[in-house]
């Protein structure tokens, strides 16, 4: 986790433009999610894979009872299969009425920014890009994107029909 | 009406507090105690007191708590009805038809406008939800003038009828979400928790290692086991509640359909899973529907032929065996089986020869078939057959299943199994390309074993379809693995592969799997929206390693790989003819005396089981295994027992085969245990001529050896076959 330098800190005092954001790693690049939104992180887990289901899917595991269903974060990316140092977060919208997991390959930590300084989606992101990205945050490190957990909802990427399949070049 | 759209569109929760919630929930249970009492009013008018007085306190206590909270509408429709009540009750009034008719729309009036209020929050003020006509309706009624209540019948019943369909979807919705559970209950649930949190804190502080540790998982596991019962207690409903929807509905369809029908009803109190009460509620209105509509003959017919002009509908509930079975019987004119196979024939179900040769009971199966159940079917079939394998699919899905009785002119029967509780199921847990998959116990009807060397010849091509002859009979073979489109295992690993053999809404197939795990209880848990969506899939649950299985949906694996129940009921009919005519029988052939060749006919086997020693225990010289639930009597020919005490004594692990026999699935008969040195073979066999010395025991040739074949199972169970046929 990076500190922030010492001006970012007196620019974010102001409390409602501070946003706690969960940052993770899938390939090379970092991703963040508002803390509020996120349920709990499980950590490794085996996936139950189940067969047929659309490509966006990781598969069951267990959690609290239930059976929660995962959400692939790198196979929305079009990347290849996880290595196997993935982890599942447990995210929840607001009136708690889905609760789905995401597979990333690792969390890093909790980093807090300045709201004001979302920088919106560039105009030339691919069609699948727009839909999961929402915004980015400059950070030391690079740039850290913003994630919507209403739009990695399962029933709701299942609707959008554009994650249906693979992208090209993998197999269907 | 625009707005009343937008409103039901999206009902806000928000807008219905708690006390009004509370009050719609017991407004409506009023309301059903209404009907009840409106319904044995009408058939028992004689006394009236008793049941007039719980109607006008339901209505009374709507008026009076509107009141309080300020639904001026409802307020007044209710009012209106208590005046009319009220000289009822005193007297003033006599109990007719119309009467009755007019309070049933008071009662649907008072309920739509709590199903308008539990959706938008408010009762409504719009020129549509004006009640003057019925409130005019119920003010004619109460002068006692029977002419004009039957003008104003006519207009006001337009209009009031089309609202409570509308409506009926959120008022299930309302008694779907709440459960009225006994406080002696809940409380015990509390305590059992409690003592939950105290045993996992003791766990907790002790460490694994601790002394004390087997100790507080045994008592963690009771506790556990107590909890679930107790829970399972809670969700229990008695089956009333749902044969309460019923006097209504047949008095209606009987006016319509003019017919003159009593239903009556036993074993309300019959408790069942809610969830299962709510699964069966359509099969079974269903079923009364067609019962009234089709079963039971025109007043006059039934005269003609000797009945009395009221048909009678009886409805009857009870335990049999870990099921609950709900019975409903009608002395119509039963279903005419040359009707129903002419039909069969006509939609090419079954070809003439073959309806030829059927029985009466296989002829009734046909009804269930998909293709059976058409619009034409029901004008020109005096029967059933509206949907009747819809109701099966339905019942099947919560594991229950169907069988249907009938006599021409003494009527029809029609039996619903459920299981208790649909939770907890037993499973077959398999593996196929890499992973576990649960078969519900009530789809396998038995496993069969096909090692690597076998396989070539096991399987048989027909064209792309494969095969499988098992007892001279084929069986379409689906393969799991290439199903699901898993990885399949290499030559190299495989030992052969495993075959169950399902059977679900009419289908029969072999599934072929990899490899058989344990059987286990498992604990069904349901699937999220996107994954149900796939189909093959009823739910999932974790098993004792902690891993998770998919648990497949037999009915939907076999229409996915193209399974068709058609051919496979004829096939199933040709082999039960097999059966029952020739003197060629499936047998079950095994070893209890040592060197001696015995066999059992193979549909009386329902399962073979291995136990441990230990678990057989003695009362009274008798040796007794408890079973699922159940105490099973062994029979021990062999003194197998005797001689595994034995060799336990000398401390070797030994355990027990014991063949579970019961009455060929009718379940009349209760279930005994054989306990058999091993099993041989099954195969189909030649029954020589019976041995006068041996009155229980018949001989038969099985592969050109001799062997003793049991036939008091048989003989026993023949009864019951006749009664069916």
């Amino acid at each position: 986790v990076k500190i922030l330098e010492r001006d970012a800190v007196n620019e974010i005092l102001n409390e409602d433009d501070a946003v706690s954001l969960c940052s993770m790693f899938a390939g090379s690049e970092s991703f963040g999610i508002d803390t509020r939104k996120i349920r709990e992180v499980l950590g490794k887990r085996d996936l139950q894979r189940v067969p047929m289901a659309p490509a966006f899917i990781g598969g069951v595991v267990p959690y609290r009872g239930e059976v929660l269903t995962t959400v692939d974060f790198r196979a929305l990316l079009g990347m290849g299969e996880h290595t196997d140092t993935s982890c599942v977060l447990v995210l929840e919208d607001e009136d708690g009425e889905e609760r789905f997991g995401l597979v990333v390959d690792a969390v890093g930590g909790v980093v807090t920014v300045n709201r004001n300084m979302l920088e919106a989606n560039p105009c030339t992101l691919e069609s699948r890009g727009k839909w999961l990205f929402d915004g980015a945050y400059k950070m030391e490190t690079g740039l850290m994107v913003q994630l919507d957990p209403q739009k990695l909802r399962p029933s709701r990427l299942a609707e959008a029909g554009l994650f249906k399949h693979r992208l090209n070049g993998e197999q269907a | 009406v625009r707005e009343a759209n937008a409103y039901l569109d999206a009902p806000d929760k928000r807008c219905v507090d708690d006390l009004t919630r509370e009050f719609i929930a017991e407004s409506q249970e009023g309301l059903d105690r209404m009907e009840r009492c409106l319904t044995e009013l009408e058939t028992r008018p004689g006394d009236s007191e008793q049941l007039v007085g719980e109607i006008f306190r339901s209505v009374h206590t709507i008026k009076g708590t509107t009141g309080f909270l300020g639904f001026e509408r409802l307020e007044k429709l209710a009012h209106a009805g208590e005046h009319l009540l009220g000289s009822l009750r005193e007297g003033k009034l006599a109990v007719t038809s119309e009467l009755i008719s007019g309070l049933l729309r008071l009662m649907d009036g008072l309920r739509a406008i709590l199903t308008l209020i539990e959706a938008t929050g408010s009762e409504g003020t719009r020129s549509g939800d004006d009640d003057t006509a019925l409130i005019a309706e119920l003010a004619a009624l109460n002068v006692a003038g029977p002419v004009v209540a039957v003008a104003a019948t006519v207009a006001v019943g337009l209009q009031t009828t089309v609202v409570p369909t509308a409506m009926g979807a959120a008022v299930a919705a309302l008694s779907d979400k709440t459960l009225r559970i006994d406080v002696e209950v809940l409380n015990r649930m509390m305590n059992l928790v409690g003592e939950l949190v105290l045993t996992r804190n003791q766990m907790l502080q002790s460490g694994v290692e601790a002394t004390n540790f087997p100790e507080l998982a045994r008592r963690l596991d009771s506790v556990t086991a107590d909890l679930r019962e107790t829970v399972m207690q809670a969700r229990m409903q008695p089956v009333g509640n749902l044969f309460g929807k019923f006097p209504r509905m047949v008095r209606d369809l009987a006016q319509t359909c003019g017919r003159e029908v009593r239903i009556e009803f036993s074993g309300q109190e019959t408790g069942l899973d809610k969830s299962l009460l709510e699964a069966i509620k359509d099969p079974l209105t269903h079923a009364v529907r067609n019962a009234v509509d089709h079963g039971i003959e025109a007043p006059a017919v039934r005269v003609m032929s000797g009945k009395p002009s009221e048909g009678c509908l009886r409805l009857r509930a009870f335990h049999q065996g870990g099921s609950v079975v709900i019975e409903l019987a009608d002395d119509g004119a039963g279903i005419a089986i040359e009707r129903v196979l002419a039909k069969a024939v006509e939609r090419g179900l079954v070809t003439a020869e073959q309806a030829e040769g059927m029985t009466e009971r296989e002829a009734l199966q046909l009804i269930f078939l998909p293709g059976f159940s058409t619009a034409a079917a029901v004008t020109t079939v005096s029967g059933r057959g509206v949907g009747m394998d819809v109701v099966r699919a339905n019942v099947e899905k919560v594991g229950g299943s169907v069988e249907l009785e009938s006599k021409v002119g003494v009527g029809t029967t029609l039996r619903l199994r459920v299981p208790l509780t649909l939770a907890i199921v037993p499973a077959l847990v398999v593996r196929s390309g890499g992973q576990s998959f649960a078969l519900p116990q009530s789809a396998l009807v038995e496993l069969v074993y096909v090692p690597k060397r076998d396989e070539e010849k096991a399987v048989e091509r027909m064209g792309a379809a494969e095969l499988y002859r098992l007892r001279e009979r084929l069986l379409p073979i689906v393969w799991l693995d290439r199903l699901l489109g898993l990885e399949t295992l290499n030559g190299e690993d495989r030992h052969g592969f495993y075959m169950a053999v399902l059977e679900a809404e009419g289908c029969r197939y072999g599934l072929v799997v990899d490899d058989l795990l344990a059987p286990e209880e498992i604990v069904v848990k349901p699937l999220s929206a996107v994954l149900k969506e796939i189909g093959l899939f009823s739910g999932a649950t974790v098993l004792g390693s902690g891993m998770l299985a998919l648990i497949l949906d037999i009915g939907a694996t076999a229409a996915r790989a193209g399974v068709k129940p058609v051919e496979e009921e004829i096939k199933e009919a040709e082999v039960l003819e097999g059966n029952t005519e020739g003197s060629e029988v499936s047998l079950l052939v095994f070893e209890a005396r040592a060197r001696e060749r015995t066999a059992l006919p193979l549909d009386v086997v329902e399962r073979i089981e291995s136990v441990p020693l230990t678990q057989i225990e003695y009362a009274g010289g008798r040796p007794l295994l408890q079973y699922r639930g159940e105490l099973l009597t062994l029979r021990d020919e062999g003194r197998v027992l005797a001689e595994l005490e034995a060799a336990q004594d000398r401390g070797e692990e030994v355990s027990v085969t014991v063949l579970i026999c019961g009455g060929s699935g009718k379940g009349e008969m209760q279930r005994t245990g054989m306990v058999v040195r091993r099993v041989l073979d099954v195969s189909g066999g030649m029954l020589l001529e019976k041995d006068a010395a041996s009155d229980e025991m018949e001989l038969a040739l099985v592969k050109d050896k001799l062997t003793m074949v049991h036939r008091e199972f048989s003989v026993k169970a023949a009864p019951v076959w006749k009664e069916v046929a």
